[in-house]
């Protein structure tokens, strides 16, 4: 555990210099730190857990919504219209995983793309409250500290508190009891009951946390994009990218939902220049190579290799 | 000898098919009941039934006098049952100390104590020098007792062993047998299907057999094994 504290606490010391070493790369870092976020988030549930969901769009957009609502209508600042996101996404992660965690495998996988629609058409219709299918935009905001939020640095920053945030908060749980509960579940139920563990409890608890964190990422990312429009956030292609982030990154693993991240924007990024849909193509490339080769995602192969070394060396000596 | 488990007139239904038939049976503290019968007669059922992991259609359990017969699975496990699974079943992309501490957390709130209990049984059991291998690179064997030591690290006051001796070779079985021996002398109710007669008449105090879902005899080891329609309902199926 303070192995992995250590390497978050480089990443941090790192992180907090790059502005001032890459002030005209803010933009890209600001998406790959989101996406670390999320990915992370949605693999307590997806990976430790095993319930792959492909609706995290919808806490990325109650938390947008939340932050954008409330700070042009009502004047809340955002870390208030934050918090209160997390409580409602975790409300609907409850509804949700309670309505449907019955469902086994793919099923419940497929159930969740319904509750990115769902919001998305409650988001276009109520728009006395949404700003309808236009959506919201974001005029001003607070200035804690004289901190300017609407600056790319400071947005930086925020991105990556909450990265940080979210990989502490699963290196501390990858060794304490929900953790081992969570990986229980994920192998076998029956085998989790035979040790006392609850396993709806469990998967409702999984689903609870993932949607609260990926919302406060989500509230973040209102502020950078200042304009919220329902189909782009709360859009299928945006569950599929974060579920693919840790997929490819490695499931159940502490860093690979982040070096998923970074592998999957960096080079979305660096084609996009050159061929404008070559973010779907790099997907779709990456989706092939991860099955084919790859299984386990990139930190999860170099994770078992790992292993499997040791006990070779062991078993020789 | 008070009963720390009763069940009571046990039926479980398969859709139309009836896999045991009011079945009853009683245990008490450092007592070992043994369950034999042809394959297929309803043994791992009545296990299931009685541990929540199959229906149970009609018939009442309890353990130390509270009604569980309700009560799901997991609950039943707080309260005092452990269970092995005829087919092993590790959390195989774990190691094999998680999987025990997994079952360890159960009564130890934090890791480091979990994690003293689960070494403490693997020890036991004879896994502690495996205790960071991976589950899945167990042999069948060493994956008998890793069953074992999750059944134990929940700290039970009931056992369910579901043919953990089946295909030891006789040292192993030795071992086993010895080893099922001392959990009783510690005070552990023990409940165990087998089919080796050996491991059966050296340590059950009282046996059950099942033959299609139905108890046909009980008593000693000695009762059973002498009994006409036991040895006629083994050569039947054979
Ligand atoms: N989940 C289930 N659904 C339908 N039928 C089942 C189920 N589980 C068991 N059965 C049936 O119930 C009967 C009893 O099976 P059970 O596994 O309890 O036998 P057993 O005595 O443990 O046999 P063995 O010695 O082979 O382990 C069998 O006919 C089996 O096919
Ligand atoms: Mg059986």
């Amino acid at each position: 555990m303070t192995k992995h504290f250590l390497g978050l606490g480089v990443l941090l010391a790192v992180g907090i210099v790059y502005p001032a070493i890459f002030p005209n790369y803010l933009t890209i870092a600001i998406s790959v730190l989101l996406f670390a976020g999320w990915a992370t988030s949605w693999d307590l549930l997806g990976g430790w857990n095993g319930q792959v969901s492909l609706g995290h769009a919808s806490f990325v957009g109650l938390g947008a919504y939340f932050v954008a609502i409330g700070q042009s209508r009502f004047g809340l600042a955002p870390w208030w219209t934050m918090a209160m996101a997390a409580a409602f996404a975790a409300a609907l992660g409850y509804f949700w995983g309670w309505l449907t965690f019955s469902l086994r495998g793919p099923y419940f996988s497929l159930s969740t793309i319904a509750v990115a629609e769902i919001l998305r058409l409650v988001a276009i219709n109520e728009e006395w409250l949404t700003g309808g299918a236009t959506g919201v935009f974001i005029a001003t905001l607070p200035e804690p500290f004289g901190i300017d939020l609407f600056s790319r640095v400071a947005q930086f920053y925020m991105a990556l508190a909450f990265a940080a945030v979210v990989v502490a908060t699963v290196i501390v749980i990858s060794r304490a009891r929900f953790g081992y509960q969570l990986r229980a579940v994920r192998e076998d139920e029956d085998s989790a009951m035979a040790a006392g563990i609850d396993p709806t409890t469990t998967k409702l608890k999984a689903f609870m946390l993932s949607a609260a964190l990926t919302s406060i990422g989500g509230g973040i990312y209102g502020i950078v994009l200042a304009f919220i429009e329902p189909h782009v956030i709360f859009a299928l292609l945006l569950s599929v990218q974060i579920a693919l982030t840790a997929i490819i990154g490695g499931r159940g693993t502490i860093w690979g939902p982040a070096v998923g991240a970074l592998v999957l924007i960096g080079a979305g990024e660096m084609f996009r220049t050159t061929f404008a849909e070559a973010n779907m193509l790099i997907y779709g490339i990456l989706i092939l190579v991860v099955v084919l080769f790859v299984p386990r995602g990139i930190v999860g192969e170099l994770a078992r290799r790992r292993i499997r070394r040791l006990y070779a060396k062991r078993a020789q000596g | 000898m008070p009963n720390v488990l009763r069940a009571d007139g046990i039926t479980v239904k398969f859709g139309g098919v009836t896999a045991v038939n009011n079945v009853s049976l009683s245990l008490g503290s450092g007592e070992i009941l043994g369950l034999i019968g042809p394959n297929g007669a309803g043994k791992t059922t009545l296990f299931n039934a009685v541990t929540g992991f199959a229906p149970v259609h009609s018939g009442r359990i309890t353990l130390l006098d509270k009604d569980i017969t309700a009560l799901p699975a997991f609950k039943r496990t707080r309260l005092g049952f452990g269970r092995t699974f005829q087919t092993e079943r590790p959390f195989e992309e774990l190691t094999v100390l998680e999987n025990v501490l997994i079952a360890a957390f159960l009564t130890a709130g934090r890791r480091s104590e979990a994690e003293r209990l689960a070494m403490n049984v693997l020890e036991q059991v004879g896994l502690a020098d495996r205790a960071h291998q991976p589950a899945l690179d167990l042999n069948l064997a060493r994956r008998r007792r890793l069953e074992l030591a999750k059944a134990l690290a929940v700290r039970p006051k009931v056992i369910f062993l579901d043919e953990i001796m089946a295909g030891l070779n006789p040292p192993a079985l030795r071992e086993m047998i010895a080893f099922v021996r001392t959990l009783s002398t510690q005070g552990l109710a023990v409940l165990m299907v087998e089919h080796i007669m050996e491991a059966i008449i050296e340590l059950s105090d009282h046996v059950i057999v099942l033959a299609s879902g139905e108890k046909i005899a009980e008593g000693t080891p000695q009762q059973v094994t002498s009994d006409e329609r036991v040895i006629e309902a083994y050569l039947g199926t054979d």
